[in-house]
This record gives C-alpha cells, structure tokens and sequence, in this order.
C-alpha cells in the first residue's frame, strides 16, 4: 500500500464526513444559491410580464403528454443550460404555486438527463473529439432521455 | 480517481454499495429506529415560526405557522433565503456520498457493473473506471475516454456509444446529490410533499443514460449499414 493510500486510511470517518460537507458547502455557496436566486429573478420578470402565461400556454399540450402543466416547459429549457439553474427554476414555480409536488417528482430526472448539454459540448464532446455530425444526435438522445424518463415517471410515482 | 485505480473491493465495498443503495432509496423513511438508516429522515425538517393569530368563531385563538423563510416573499430576496435552506440538504448528501466513497461504494460498484458493459451497452470492461469517473466528474470521464480511444482499447462505434452515455446526465452522482436530491426534501403549497425517493430518481436516469447509449449504438449500426449501401450503389452505376 502507497504512503498516500496509508494515510487515507487512517482518516476517521467523521473528518472524511467533514470534508464532504464541506465540499456540500462550497457547491451550496458558489452554485445553489445564486443560480436559485437568478431563477426567482426570471420567474417574477416572466410573471409580470405576464411570458410565463403565454409559455406554459403555448407548451401546456406537450408537457400534457407527460402529465405536467405548461410551465414545466421553463424547467426544461433551463436545464439546457445549467442543472443547477433549472433546480431553482423549478423550486421557484413550485413556491409560487405553479407546479405541484408530483410535478417536481416527474421533472427530476428529466432536468439532469438533458441538463447543462450546452456546457458539456465543450467539456465532454470537445474533449473525447467527437465528430461534429454526431452532436445533434447526441442532443437528440439527451432531450429524448429526458422524455422517456418524464413518462416513465408520470406512471411510477 | 487515477486511470489504473488498483485498490482492492473488499466485502466492505459491497456493504457501503448496500448502505448506499438503501439509504437513499426512501424504503426506510421512517420516525421509528430504522428511519436512522434514511437520508431524508436524518435529513429531516426546519422548525415553524408562528405567522399570525386570529380569533375564530367562538372566540378560540387560532394560529398559523410558517418556516423561517415566512409567506408572500418573491424575487431575489426570497429566492436567496429559499437557496439557503437548501444548502444543509447538500452538505449532507454530499458528507455521506464522501464516506460511501471511501468505504468502497463506487469500487464496488465497478465490479458489479464491469461484465454487464458489453451486454448493456456494446463496450467493453476496459471502460468501467471511466464509467464511474464520468458519474462523479464529466472532465474525468471524457478524459479518461479519450485515453481509451487514443490507445485503440476502443473502437470508433464504442468510444461514441460511450460518449452518449456519459453526455446525457453529465457527472450524475456529483450534479444530483448537489441541487437534485434537494427536489425530494420539498412540499408544494397544498402541504403534499414530493413523492418518490432520491434512489428511484437516480435509478431512472443511469437506466435511461443507458438506453441513450444503446439509441446512439442502434444509429451508429444504421449509419455504417447506410453508408455501406451507398458505396455500393455507387460502385455498381460505376460497373454498369
């Protein structure tokens, strides 16, 4: 055994405990909360202007399909952008009202399956050198996860 | 995670992949001893402030209660007093997904998961550290990925079956336990609390990662079969 893997033994549980929450900390910190905050942000400019009305409206019978109400649609298309986004999206609707709590059951999975493919273009497709024609298939098969894993979940839960 | 992780799976491993796999699973949700084995038990629940009194028919004195984070709040200033009770939620998970870690959890994981690759996705073994990197870090499992294919331990069609796997639900364990796994600690504003666990969640979405790659692997099949066609077409106009 290596000198490094000694140590990392000997570690009681407690601190190893300690420094993953700390690790929960730092994420907490740096990405929760300001994304939760930018998505209350959004939420109440889309309610006043009144474009979270014509959104849920526009997208109420797709999202129907998979037992959620148009505004779930918003959930979605900031998963595309970033998880941690869409989560407070998401608690943002549900504290208005919007969303009910099976809905948030049905979108958790969806919103990691199709989450933040735009940042992981570069960070997993550049990186291995994917092929250029396969990137919207990969798109494809990301939106497309999400989909059967809504459905699924609309049964299960 | 290094490329030649060569730390043994011990009996240990299994039982932390078995505490794992119970404890966020919500089967033991419970205000009886076993609930000491939950996640959202011991995660459990902020305490009530009083929101107002009133005096109902008869003159009883009826009260409301309300979380710290009070009623009728919106925008900015609410969302950042909402997104700081999220924060335990995930040292928490976190702090536990650290421990399981260390007792082997993900390694033994890798042993199950290894002989079922190639039936599952049409990959090989060689991919099963990369695999459970690509769960906790997209950098490490692309990086690892690359260094497979660079070392033509995989094939063209594999490393993209692979990279399907890994592109939809990007470093899974490490993005869920971090913001998702909050989702399943929430109640709605008629007091119904969000059904389903943490564990179902995450089985859902390694299963349809899975899937995903075999989508990517069924269009890689028809793609190759396409182009072979093609080119024989064309060779026959030549012969004719």
């Amino acid at each position: 055994m290596s000198k490094a893997a000694a140590t990392e033994q000997k570690k009681m549980i407690t601190d190893i405990f300690v420094e993953g929450a700390r690790k929960g900390w730092a994420i907490g910190t740096s990405s929760t909360i300001p994304n939760v905050m930018m998505a209350f942000i959004i939420i109440k400019a889309l309610t006043i202007t009144g474009a979270l009305d014509m959104l849920s409206s526009v997208f109420g019978p797709v999202m129907g399909v998979v037992g959620l109400p148009g505004e779930g649609a918003a959930v979605l298309m900031s998963a595309i952008m970033s998880m941690g986004g869409a989560v407070g999206v998401t608690v943002g609707l549900l504290s208005e009202g919007l969303l009910q709590a099976r809905d948030i059951a049905i979108l958790a999975p969806a919103i990691y399956l199709m989450g933040s493919t735009i940042q992981y273009a570069g960070r997993i497709l550049g990186v291995i050198g994917t092929e250029a024609r396969y990137y919207p298939v990969l798109f494809g098969i990301c939106i497309l996860n999400a989909f059967m894993a809504m459905f699924v979940m609309n049964i299960l839960v | 995670m290094s490329a030649h992780d060569d730390q043994k799976v011990t009996l240990g491993s299994y039982v932390a992949l078995a505490f794992a796999v119970v404890f966020f699973s919500g089967l033991l949700k419970s205000t009886e001893w076993y609930g000491v084995f939950d996640f959202t038990t011991l995660n459990g629940a902020f305490g009530k402030l009083l929101n107002g009194i009133s005096t109902g028919a008869e003159g009883v004195v009826e009260s409301t209660a309300t979380t710290y984070r009070g009623t009728g709040g919106s925008g900015a200033l609410d969302g950042f007093l909402f997104a700081l009770g999220l924060v335990p939620t995930c040292m928490f998970a976190l702090g536990m997904i650290n421990v399981l870690e260390h007792y082997g959890a993900l390694r033994a994981a890798r042993k199950l998961l290894t002989p079922l690759l190639r039936p599952l996705m049409g990959v090989p073994g060689t991919v099963g550290l990369a695999l459970i990197g690509s769960l906790q870090s997209t950098d490490v499992g692309a990086g690892m990925t690359k260094d497979l294919a660079d070392n033509d331990e995989l094939t063209d069609k594999e490393k993209n079956t692979f990279t399907a796997f890994q592109f939809s639900g990007g470093a899974l364990i490490v993005n869920f336990f971090s913001s998702g796994a909050i989702l399943f600690t929430l109640t709605d504003a008629a007091g119904q609390s969000v059904p389903g666990s943490i564990g179902l969640a995450v089985a859902i979405m390694f299963i349809f990662k899975v899937v995903g790659a075999n989508i990517m692997r069924f269009y890689l099949n028809f793609a190759s079969k396409k182009t072979e066609t093609e080119a024989e077409t064309r060779l026959e106009a030549r012969n004719v």
